[in-house]
């Protein structure tokens, strides 16, 4: 089956320096996967390489079976969907409506069915109740998600996503999640850039990790998680349920909510766990 | 040139075009339009400037041809195309700090001085902000290549997103700048207030005489 | 000894018939830091504003209520605000780093000489020491938001009021800003922020204070307020830690950090 996404010896530098050395990988459809990375590492520019904004010093960045480096951003919209880390940027209508109608008209999809496709997107974010605001008049965390609706609609086979938590409360990032496993339960590849560890081990399943520009990790996301030195050394937080999994010793190390709080549960009514409960007192 | 003086720089980018105004005939502006080309040419990447002026003068010579007879035509295509040469150097010389501190040093207030400075500082701003939302739209699928009408439809998608977002990041921007104290009731200390020189003030006197005296001459 | 008081605070922006703000009494004293949380549209961002006596001033709309800050004369009260997005905090008046810092305290109408050393302090405090003579146009996100809170650590206010300060910055970037909060507290300076980063919250601050459509829920220290679950059904959740224990069906209070958790009774 042919990958979603596939990365092949990339390399790019920015003004002399290089920024990508030699990267190569690999998503399937309906793998979720986390670009992680400290800030400057690389995520972003190899967004722009799979969005076609930038041309591939060496190496060859496949979007299913078109090659990037050939395609107009334009054109290679009909394969792949990328949310940018600003939505103030992304954002061109009068309503949130005709901005993510804006993606599937530019395409030429005929105007039914592009109203559907707009429908299902606010449908699928909550969006149904703003769809008739403008998108300045709506709070900016708000404004990311009428930017992912807008992704959305173009029905995208591979999603990219730059940050898209930074901001958002647990409800609204609960609505991305929802999204994430949707999709790429439909097929769809999910590659979602971020830094914020402790969502992507709960959403994603596999991480791939850049630092100076190279992958120097590609593999399961709780393995990754289970390695506090690596993740230390990479300037990345551990998520507080694997540093919670290890400071407790919990059997089998979960590292994420729902698979630690039946151990927990264990534990306690066992009295295996020190924490009894608190009055209220400063911590 | 870009040690000069912010007010000497804005005296010689008013120069320029005023002479070509106010100078009768037709050698006043195409020495003018030389100057500023010269000017011009003595900034980073200037075919580049060049060609935006050329790009931004040519709807005017066009209906300047189609209204006038070629002479005048001519005439005024020379003029305006000298204010924006003119406007194209000093718009690449004048960094918006110095202005602001340049004014400051002479007794502005800080708000005031920051209305002026702070509009030619937002220029590159603004452009890489355009940048992002063209970026933006093409990953959407709009074309931007090809066909005329392809790149028309494109910039007129953009136009209307940059004016409203940079309108909207205006309220957060005033905020911003309120809290480090632009309102303050207090004298701004200047940082690093740009050097003047007696030649430099002479020669703005200068300059603002010539003008006076090309007016007068033009009125006489 | 309180250096923010907000008593009985009611604010409505220009044109709205809503108030952002109802009935909202708050107080920050010296050395201590208060997380503000709340979801989206609960009037964190407003709040902080007027604390920062933008709000009415700057932003319009009627104010009603006491706001008093009490810190030295400085002019604006001795008091800054850092906003969560870079690019818009700008002035754009400096061409390298060290002048963008400098802005604040010209403002001011500081002598040069006290400028030049609390921008040079101020800059090593915010990790951006050895950015000084960059072009700031020329900095990712995350180094400008630093750079923009060394611009507000210049001026050494006396309430630091930060509006998700660390939503550009990674890991290692937001643990130093936490650091710096907790340095500026330390040194006498009262502290409000409002962050989504709930797992931040109980290491960082003493108090926890929960807004909801603009009304004060909960205030208190974190294991009470998270203790609350009204505060996950209705309002932004907890940290991470806490949501297991709950999960689990244990009944609250529940353990808001790793090491209360693993802190034998």
């Amino acid at each position: 089956m042919t990958p979603a996404l596939s990365c092949e010896r990339l390399s790019f530098a920015y003004g002399g320096r290089p920024v990508l050395r030699d990267v190569s990988c690999v998503v399937a459809p309906g793998e979720r996967v986390a670009l992680i990375g400290r800030n400057g590492a690389g995520k972003t520019t190899l967004t722009r390489l799979v969005a076609g904004l930038e041309r591939a010093a060496s190496g060859t960045v496949r979007v299913g079976d078109w090659d990037a480096g050939r395609h107009r951003p334009d054109e290679l919209a009909r394969r792949v969907a990328v949310v940018f880390q600003h939505a103030d940027q992304q954002l061109f209508a009068r309503t949130v409506r005709e901005d993510v109608a804006f993606g599937p008209l530019a395409l030429g999809v005929p105007g039914p069915e592009a109203g559907v496709r707009v429908a299902a997107a606010l449908a699928e974010l909550d969006l149904g109740s703003v769809a008739s605001e403008h998108p300045y008049d709506l709070p900016p965390p708000v404004r990311k998600l009428a930017a992912l609706a807008g992704a959305l609609a173009l029905a995208p086979s591979l999603l990219v996503l730059d940050e898209p938590t930074t901001g958002l409360d647990r409800a609204l990032r609960a609505r991305v999640a929802r999204v994430i496993r949707a999709r790429a339960a439909a097929g769809c590849a999910v590659l979602v850039v971020t830094h914020d560890v402790a969502f992507a081990v709960e959403v994603l399943d596999r991480a791939l990790v850049l630092d100076g520009g190279a992958v120097v990790f590609d593999g399961a996301i709780a393995e990754l998680c289970r390695d506090p030195t690596r993740l230390r050394t990479l300037g990345l937080r551990e998520p507080p349920v694997a540093a919670l999994s290890r400071a407790l010793d919990l059997p089998g190390r979960p590292v994420r909510i729902d698979d630690a709080a039946p151990i927990v549960a264990a534990c306690c009514a066992s009295g295996g766990l020190p924490y009894i409960g608190e009055s209220h007192g400063p911590t | 040139m870009s040690g000069l003086h912010p007010y000497t720089q804005l005296a010689l980018a008013t120069l320029l075009p005023a002479l070509a105004w106010l100078v009768p005939g037709p050698r006043a502006p195409a020495i003018a339009l030389a100057a500023a080309v010269a000017l011009v040419l003595g900034t980073p990447r200037p075919l580049r400037r060049l060609a935006a002026v050329a790009v931004a003068a040519a709807p005017f010579w066009l209906f300047l041809f189609l209204l006038h007879p070629p002479a005048r035509a001519a005439l005024v295509g020379l003029r305006l195309t000298t204010l924006l040469g003119a406007a194209a150097w000093v718009g690449a010389l004048l960094a918006p700090g110095r202005l602001v501190e340049a004014l400051v040093a002479r007794g502005w207030s800080a708000r005031a001085a920051y209305l002026l400075g702070g509009t030619l500082a937002a220029v590159p701003l603004v452009r890489a902000h355009a940048r992002r939302i063209g970026e933006a739209q093409r990953c959407r699928g709009l074309a931007t290549r090809g066909a005329l009408v392809t790149r028309l439809r494109a910039v007129h998608a953009l136009v209307l997103p940059l004016v409203l977002s940079v309108l909207h990041q205006l309220d957060e921007r005033v905020l911003a700048l309120e809290t480090r104290g632009l309102g303050a009731a207090v004298h701004r200390t200047p940082l690093d207030p740009p050097a003047d020189s007696p030649a430099q003030a002479a020669a703005r006197w200068g300059a603002a005489a010539a003008c006076l005296a090309a007016l007068a001459a033009r009125i006489a | 000894m309180t250096r923010l008081s907000l008593e009985r605070v009611s604010f409505w922006y220009p044109a709205s018939d809503r108030p952002a703000l109802c009935d909202v009494s708050l107080r920050v004293g010296r050395g201590e830091i208060v997380a503000l949380v709340g979801n989206v549209g609960a009037g964190c961002s407003t709040l902080l504003c007027v604390a920062a006596g933008l709000a009415p001033r700057v932003t319009g709309g009627r104010l009603d209520g006491r706001v008093e800050c009490a810190g030295p004369e400085t002019a604006g009260g001795g008091r800054v605000l850092l906003l969560p997005a870079p690019w818009t905090q700008l002035s754009g008046m400096g061409v390298t780093v060290r002048d963008e810092v400098a802005f604040g305290p010209a403002n001011l109408g500081w002598p040069l000489e006290r400028i030049r050393v609390a921008g040079e302090r101020a800059m090593a405090r915010a990790g951006v020491a050895d950015l000084a003579d960059r072009d700031p146009l020329t900095l990712s996100g995350g180094e400008l938001q630093r750079v923009m809170l060394a611009g507000v650590l210049t001026m050494e206010p006396a309430l630091l009021l930060l509006d998700e300060p660390t939503a550009e910055l990674d890991g290692d970037g937001a643990a130093a800003l936490w650091a710096v909060a907790r340095e500026e507290a330390g040194r006498g300076a009262a502290v409000l922020v409002a962050t989504s980063d709930l797992d931040a919250v109980p290491d960082l601050a003493s108090r926890v204070v929960w807004l909801a459509d603009g009304a004060v829920r909960a205030d208190g220290a974190p294991a009470a307020v998270f203790a609350d679950d009204a505060i996950w059904r209705e309002g932004p959740g907890g940290p991470a830690v806490a949501d297991v224990w709950r999960a689990a069906g244990l009944a609250p209070p529940w353990p808001v950090s790793v090491t209360a958790a693993a802190r034998a009774r």
